[in-house]
């Protein structure tokens, strides 16, 4: 079966509101199990959909975007499996093989946006610093519009208009190029960091920054918490010795105030 | 560590603004973008509270605004919660340096802690239960996928109310030793950076050195990992960090800079 200029529309109008929501992680629609569904009720083939969306649900289901990282594209793998699985007549389960590149070519657009999108921020600085609320506003909504906007074409793309050169595209990409923007994004948060940092790190907290370094690269574990149990044992170190020293301050100008005083009330 | 406590003339937030920071967390990764991740979002989410709590006090909402425009990531579920917490202290005329030393302290914990319970837990239990009603064609496995996320998201509110409740206690103790608490946070914070470093930025050298035809030796391990771990993320975050404070380069320039680095470097295949 063919998919009509129609079909091509509505389901590109849908990965317009998925991709937006998974841009935000909002309602979770973005999940292959309500984009196949959707997708095949678009189609006018609800049980197919549902069917898809069990089994890319389950084929994604550790592939998650945690701690900024960037799976395969669920949208595009859900919505190719089940239009090509319309289109080709394959089953499902070789369907979400076949959606694998369409996926994998959403998936560093995302990258793409990712680092892109770090343009953005000197000009949201500008805008604090002013306290211009709504242009500010605006501008933070702009990435998802322009997310959300590019879901829309590049679907049509696939669904509709170019699906085999789409295909092509990815495997045409160079090894290097590809890999250089994956490098890329392992190292952007160092710039990141150095701008917190230019704030944060006076000279006294140099060691702190040391020992959090040290502890999370000799401390395997799934999270931060490790590190940051140890940082709350060295501010309650540094509070309880900050207060002590705080108190003992206070003693010392209590006492030198009444050695100034002459010292007769107190009878020494 | 400067300490005004004795300043603030602030709104209040009623119940109903601290709901509407669980609903506008939505919107959360708005911006989402390598340098700051979800700070401009972060921001936006809390921008009307921010407004109602400072009023006609634009220095002071610039310089909330410019606080909260820091490297942020999180999870999601756990954003609101947060946001709470940091809208309460907002709220009390806390010091900016305890707010933002506390927030970049939390944020990492929390988003382990968030994406364990999120991501670990509840999808995989919620995805294999319907994806297993789904195989056979029944719409109860999507129907019902869906409606746990709308409850998901409608969470997000009394999640809010939840942190702002615990950052107005927390406050009457913070009041007391606001210079101590700021210098203790500032503590928290650098260590967590640290961590931050060592798990965020990620450079692993390629090359070998051919020692004979068919032997090799990896630079990265032979040379680097024993020197110390990470060392490289930490050496070049330190770069960075010099060319932005002592140099004043803008972080635009630090991105392209690193862009056209991994790039050059991915070509000659020494990353």
């Amino acid at each position: 079966m063919t998919i009509s200029l129609g079909q091509g529309l509505i389901v590109s109008l849908f990965a317009i509101i998925a991709g937006a929501d998974f841009w935000l992680e909002g309602f979770y629609i973005f999940r292959p199990m309500i984009v196949c569904t959707v997708t095949g009720f678009l189609l006018g083939d609800l049980r197919l959909g549902i069917v898809a969306g069990g089994l890319t649900e389950l084929a994604f289901a550790g592939l998650t975007p945690v701690g900024g990282t960037q799976p395969p594209n669920p949208i595009m793998a859900g919505i190719m499996t089940v239009v090509l699985a319309y289109t080709t007549g394959h089953n499902p389960a070789t369907a979400i093989g076949l959606s694998l590149p369409f996926s994998i070519l959403m998936q560093y657009i995302i990258l793409f946006y990712y680092s892109a999108f770090s343009l953005f921020t000197r000009k949201m600085m500008e805008y604090a610093n002013k306290a211009e609320t709504k242009k500010f506003t605006w501008l933070v909504l702009t990435p998802t519009f322009i997310v959300a906007l590019t879901y829309g074409v590049f679907t049509f793309l696939c669904v509709y208009a170019a699906q085999a050169p789409m295909s092509h595209l990815v495997n045409a990409m160079p090894g290097w190029l590809s890999h250089g923007f994956e490098i890329a994004g392992g190292i952007l948060p160092a710039v990141g960091f150095a701008m917190l940092l230019k704030n944060m790190l006076k000279n006294q907290y140099v060691p702190y920054l040391l020992l959090g370094f040290t502890a999370a690269c000799f401390i395997k574990f799934g999270n931060l918490m490790p590190v940051a149990v140890i940082g709350i044992a060295l501010a309650l170190i540094e509070f309880a010795r900050a207060k002590k020293d705080r108190d003992m301050n206070k003693k010392m100008r209590d006492i030198e105030e009444n050695a100034n005083n002459g010292g007769d009330n107190d009878g020494i | 560590m400067e300490s005004s406590p004795q300043e603030p003339k602030r709104g209040k937030l009623s119940k109903r603004d601290v709901r509407n920071i669980g609903l506008l967390s939505i919107f959360n990764q708005s911006a989402m973008n390598y340098q700051l991740m979800q700070a401009g979002g972060w921001t936006l989410a809390i921008l009307p509270a921010l407004k109602k709590v400072y009023g006609k006090d634009k220095k002071g909402l610039s310089a909330a605004m410019k606080g909260n425009l820091e490297f942020m990531n999180t999870n999601n579920y756990a954003a609101p919660l947060l946001m709470g917490l940091e809208m309460s202290l907002e709220e009390h005329g806390e010091s900016r340096s305890t707010i933002d030393g506390l927030r970049v302290a939390l944020f990492g914990p929390l988003a382990g802690i968030g994406d364990a319970i999120t991501w670990f837990t509840i999808l995989p239990i919620v995805a294999g239960i319907t994806a297993s009603f789904a195989k056979e064609g029944s719409i109860l496995g999507p129907l019902v996928f869906f409606l746990v996320y709308v409850a998901m998201f409608l969470l997000r509110m009394p999640i809010a109310q939840l942190g702002y409740a615990a950052g107005t206690k927390a406050v009457e103790r913070i009041r007391q030793d606001s210079a101590i608490v700021s210098h203790a946070a500032s503590v928290l914070g650098c260590t967590v950076i640290g961590g931050l470093i060592a798990t965020y930025v990620q450079i692993t050298v390629k090359s070998k050195i051919a020692v004979t035809a068919t032997k090799s030796i990896s630079i990265q391990k032979a040379f680097f990992d024993n020197i110390f771990p990470n060392i490289l993320p930490l050496a070049y975050t330190f770069l960075l960090f010099y060319l932005v404070k002592k140099k004043n380069v803008s972080p635009v320039v630090l991105i392209v800079i690193t862009f056209v680095l991994a790039i050059i470097l991915s070509w000659l295949g020494v990353l």
